[in-house]
């Protein structure tokens, strides 16, 4: 279990995750996790490292599948589009999040668009674009992702300089030769510019990226959200097609393969879309027609459930972090006289109902009174540590933060 | 003795035990309205009645039953008892009736079944008289009704043997239905319905005749057995109603064989089948390999030739795969690895 949990974290740096590495976990410093993910992570990790006070990430095939592809790309060739897919809750997120963290690790330039499906439904306000008539500018979402694109990118931003004049409204604009950082300010400065501002940053971006002075990566998380429907409604109660959305629009012609120097990573998702069966995972289900057409070729990633290796490595993990107890294992059971519980793995289900023990000792007479079903293997969403709240209940004790 | 014990076998117990009537409680009794052959039928049979101080059965008692006398008698054994197991069932029903238990001797049980118990037996078992039943209709009885018939029959063909030559030889089915009711009429509307099935397969159809034929029948082919079926009925006549099938058909096969102006206005989605050529992927691929040329400074490199290479032959074919056949992890994986051969992608 020790070496199982060690920190690996220098392997991470020199990216030397193998083959070998796989089904452990490797811990990731929480300065570099604030700055490389201002946004991204999936809830229930992000609850997780708040729990344990570190971010653990498994390495897993699909992952080791991906690195391997872009250590080995060749980047004067048009950046070559992969697909993350796999049924609910098996890592699509995770996976990418690793090859975020590798990518800017390696000194990349990371566009992480944390879920598309943000852009297309509960928009409050929908702004006529000035640049164009036809769309629609989202400024809330626009100024919401620049400001965390900022947080995570400032030193492409001062390198990265404009190659062109931009025009803000009749007054401000943008000189030629200014930094990108510039543009972003303007953006998160007037809102109202803020969908043109992410669009300019796009257009730059990918203009010079073959230049080979940086290595782009565009990491979209539900990127079946571009070609699918939308739940926004112009004044006049007409359904709003997603083109017609800036930033849409704009994130559509960045996943074209017509530029080179980089890469382009994306995952699909069923959960967050809209108008999709619960039971679609493949990418043609999930991309339509349209959106199929748009993004081939692209290489497919399945992302399978946990294998048994894996699961053995997350519910050692589990069990040293003394998030799961066992009876015969270190036992909690000497000073305040409680007895511990024997788990067998829980669903997230029967883990909200122990939640619901709070304040209470759980005595083994409650515990008793939950039948918990036993568990075949499962994928990493049924072990929510967020969900239990095991340790809440049964070890008030417990400090919520370890030291 | 014996025709007492007889009857409380029918007092809801297995048939054929014989039972001291020592042995039955009152309960036991109660329970069974049996179903006398004569007499007591005539009166109401409510169980209650034939409760405990009910008679048992004594051959020619006489019981008071409100003012008037009454005479029981014993109810005979069932036929059943008497029936060897190699007898001629066909005498026993030889047309349509309804269920006599007497009568079939098989422990037949239908019901709902009683609370802890088992279904009701068939003894005085209405759900048995209500449904309809083909012990009418046994192998055996069959046989006899063929061999009545076959005096009215003519030799099945001896050259056609097998369903193959059937087919090729008959492609096309016809379907009628004569309906034979006692009445007064021998006439039923129904008769006049005439099906007509026939294999694409054994016309003389090219693609375009065949996509064109299935389009325009629509919903009277299946895909899976490859034949159209035709229903005619809107003729008041049989005879007519053949008439308009073979008319319909000649007509659908020559339409199909025709080529319109309009059809060329054929657009993406009115194909039945993906078509790789001409398509959105076949455009991103050759961009793709033409940038990727274009970045390694090879020129002069044709459309023609790059559609001529293996590896975009073997995208095409993953391509086709994935979107005719749906979607498999077989076909996914091979889409990929077609994808990493053209885009020439190292692990």
């Amino acid at each position: 279990v020790q070496d199982r949990h060690s920190d690996n974290s220098h392997l991470a740096l020199q990216a030397k995750h193998t083959e070998q590495h796989e089904g452990r976990l490797y811990n990731i410093p929480l300065e570099e996790l604030s700055a490389v993910f201002p946004h991204g992570l999936p809830h229930r990790f992000q609850q997780q490292v708040l729990t344990f006070n570190e971010a653990r990430v498994m390495v897993r095939k699909p992952a080791l599948e991906l690195l391997a592809y872009l250590k080995g790309s060749n980047f004067s060739h048009p950046a070559v589009r992969y697909v993350i897919y796999g049924e609910r809750g098996t890592g699509k997120t995770m996976t990418l999040c690793h090859v975020v963290h590798y990518c800017s690790r390696q000194g990349w330039l990371v566009l992480h668009i944390p879920d598309a499906h943000l852009w297309v439904k509960n928009c409050k306000e929908l702004l006529q674009s000035s640049y164009n008539k036809d769309r629609l500018d989202q400024p809330l979402q626009a100024s919401v992702w620049l400001k965390n694109f900022k947080a995570s990118n400032e030193r492409f931003l001062q390198e990265i300089k404009t190659q062109k004049k931009y025009m803000w409204g009749k007054r401000e604009c943008t000189e030629e030769g200014r930094p990108l950082r510039e543009v972003v300010e303007q953006g998160l400065a007037r809102v109202r510019s803020a969908s043109d501002a992410v669009g300019v940053l796009l257009r730059e971006l990918k203009q010079q990226s073959h230049r080979g002075s940086f290595r782009l990566l565009v990491a979209v998380d539900g990127v079946n959200a571009l070609w699918g429907r939308s739940t926004l409604r112009k004044e006049d109660k007409s359904p709003v097609c997603p083109e017609e959305l800036t930033l849409v629009h704009n994130l559509r012609k960045m996943l074209m393969n017509d530029w080179s120097g980089g890469a382009i990573v994306t995952t699909l998702s069923q959960t967050g879309s809209l108008f999709k069966p619960s039971s679609a995972y493949t990418p043609q289900e999930l991309l339509g027609k349209e959106g199929f057409d748009a993004l081939d070729p692209f290489v497919p990633i399945p992302v399978p459930n946990y294998s048994p290796k894996e699961f053995e490595s997350c519910y050692g993990y589990y069990l040293e972090r003394r998030w799961l107890q066992h009876e015969k294992g270190q036992g909690w059971g000497g000073k305040r006289g409680m007895r511990v519980l024997g788990l067998e793995l829980v669903s997230s289900k029967w883990a909200k109902k122990l939640d619901k023990l709070n304040t209470d000792f759980c005595t083994h007479r409650d515990a008793q009174s939950f039948a918990v079903p036993s568990v075949s293997l499962q994928g990493p969403r049924t072990f929510p540590p967020c969900a239990s709240g095991l340790i809440s209940s049964v070890c008030p004790c417990t400090p919520r933060v370890s030291t | 003795m014996a025709a007492r014990a007889g009857r409380c076998c029918r007092a809801g117990l297995s048939c054929g035990a014989l039972l001291s009537p020592a042995l039955l409680s009152p309960a036991v009794l109660s329970r069974a309205p049996a179903t006398p052959r004569w007499g007591r039928a005539a009166f109401s049979s409510a169980p209650a009645v034939s409760g405990r101080e009910g008679p048992q059965a004594r051959e020619g008692s006489v019981r008071r039953r409100g003012r008037t006398l009454q005479f029981v008698r014993s109810a005979a054994p069932p036929r059943t008892e008497r029936m060897a197991v190699d007898q001629d069932w066909s005498s026993v029903y030889p047309t349509a009736a309804a269920f006599k238990p007497a009568s079939v001797p098989l422990p037949i049980r239908m019901g709902y079944p009683v609370k802890g118990g088992v279904p009701p037996p068939k003894e005085g078992n209405l759900e048995l008289i209500k449904i309809p039943n083909f012990l009418h209709l046994t192998p055996p009885a069959i046989k006899k009704h063929c061999a009545a018939l076959k005096d009215f029959c003519t030799e099945w063909p001896s050259a056609l043997d097998s369903d193959e030559k059937c087919e090729q030889h008959f492609p096309i089915e016809i379907e009628t239905v004569d309906y034979v009711s006692s009445g007064t009429s021998i006439r039923n509307p129904k008769a006049r319905v005439v099906t007509l099935r026939v294999k694409l397969s054994s016309l003389n159809l090219d693609d375009h005749a065949k996509k064109k034929l299935i389009k325009l029948v629509g919903e009277r082919y299946c895909q899976e057995t490859d034949v159209l079926t035709i229903t005619t009925d809107r003729c008041p006549l049989r005879r007519q109603n053949y008439d308009y099938s073979m008319h319909l058909l000649t007509v659908l096969y020559h339409e199909s064989w025709k080529t319109e102006k309009w059809e060329s206005e054929k657009s993406e989605e009115d194909m039945e089948e993906y078509v790789w050529e001409n398509s959105h992927s076949q455009k991103n691929a050759l961009d793709t390999l033409l940038r990727i040329k274009a970045s390694e400074n090879v020129s002069n490199v044709t459309k023609e030739e790059l559609l001529a290479s293996e590896v975009v032959k073997n995208y095409r074919n993953s391509v086709i795969a994935l979107k005719n056949e749906g979607e498999t992890e077989s076909n996914i994986s091979q889409y990929k690895e077609s994808v990493k051969k053209l885009l020439n992608i190292q692990a």
